[in-house]
């Protein structure tokens, strides 16, 4: 079923006109990266905020407030962006298992990273300045991991073989 | 010597040929360089729209300074150095690709806009307290910053169609 859809994407105008030009797929890939620095940036000052390792005069809940916006936003662009690649070359990513790796890891990142923010604002939590319960400690720590492997997997794609069965 | 000659030592070297030699050395190097390129420029955009006065308006300018400047000087370090490591592992090729030489160009131009904005601006980014906007020229090496780091990955991105 996978392989009917991707053949029938490949047929479409669209995926012909984004195959025809050489330089869609590079200008695409490098909005997917500069997006990619503004969602890292974005979960990188909350995760070591979290962890008590900078921004430390800044409250926890202010900074959620500053930045989980761009994250939602890189998110969503980053889809589309990603759509975009997937209907220049359908055959290619669909088939490869990083592909689906690297969509299990961005769900689980995004779901803790929105737990993460829940969690930050309930009254247990520290919500000014200062400490963070252990909890978002550990919370932070294993987000910062997810987004890592995020980023190996994505890069990975590139070298992974389509599994067996995939159309040519 | 010239860089054809250095490119010839250093692609006899142990290292070189270790990195070129094995399947796995090389996309590692580039997940490491990419993770570290995406928090460079996250860093760096967080104090460029900050100067554009686009974002973080209520923020002191020379406080983002003192909480990024360690990140991305620190990111900047782990990507060049993995970078150093892609190059010596087919220096050759990066010689001869244009959007490698001009990503080293870019590169040049970013780190002389950082050296210049420290001397020109450390003393009165003092007084660009919390919702003040940034002077002038200022705001237009924040830009250029952001251009220039913007067409960096570009750059580094299009390498990898033109080998």
């Amino acid at each position: 079923m996978l392989t009917a859809f991707a053949l029938w994407l490949r047929a479409t105008p669209l995926s012909l006109a984004i195959a025809s030009h050489d330089w869609v797929i590079p200008a695409v890939q490098s909005l997917h990266i500069v997006t990619i620095a503004a969602l890292i940036g974005s979960v990188l000052v909350i995760n070591l905020r979290l962890l008590g390792l900078i921004e430390l005069g800044q409250a926890v809940t202010a900074l959620m407030d500053h930045y989980l916006p761009v994250v939602a936003i890189s998110i969503l662009v980053l889809a589309l962006t990603g759509a975009v690649l997937i209907l220049g070359e359908p055959t290619r990513a669909l088939f490869r298992i990083t592909f689906w790796i690297k969509m299990g890891l961005v769900l689980a990142a995004s779901l803790l990273t929105w737990g993460l923010s829940r969690f930050s604002r309930t009254p247990s939590a520290v919500s000014g300045v200062g400490g963070a319960p252990v909890v978002l400690k550990t919370g932070a720590i294993v987000a910062l991991l997810l987004w890592t492997a995020i980023i190996f997997a994505g890069r990975w794609i590139g070298y992974t073989e389509g599994w067996p069965g995939a159309p040519q | 010597m010239t860089l054809s000659d250095l490119a010839e030592r250093l692609k006899a070297t142990p290292l070189s040929q270790a990195i070129s030699g094995s399947d796995t050395l090389f996309p590692l190097l580039e997940c490491v360089h990419v993770l570290a390129v995406v928090i460079v420029v996250g860093a760096i955009a967080i104090v460029d729209l900050r100067l554009l006065g686009l974002r973080a308006r209520g923020r002191d300018i020379q406080e983002l300074l003192n909480q990024f400047v360690p990140v991305t000087l620190g990111a900047f370090g782990i990507g060049f150095g993995a970078g150093a490591l892609m190059f010596i592992a087919k220096p050759d090729t990066y010689l001869a690709n244009a959007f490698f030489l001009a990503k080293m160009g870019l590169l040049t131009l970013a780190g002389a806009n950082a050296v210049a904005f420290h001397l020109i601006f450390s003393r009165t980014l003092a007084r660009t307290t919390a919702g003040v906007a940034a002077p002038l020229p200022a705001r237009l090496s924040g830009l250029f910053s952001l251009s220039v780091w913007i067409a960096i990955i570009a750059c580094g991105r299009w390498i990898g169609f033109t080998t």
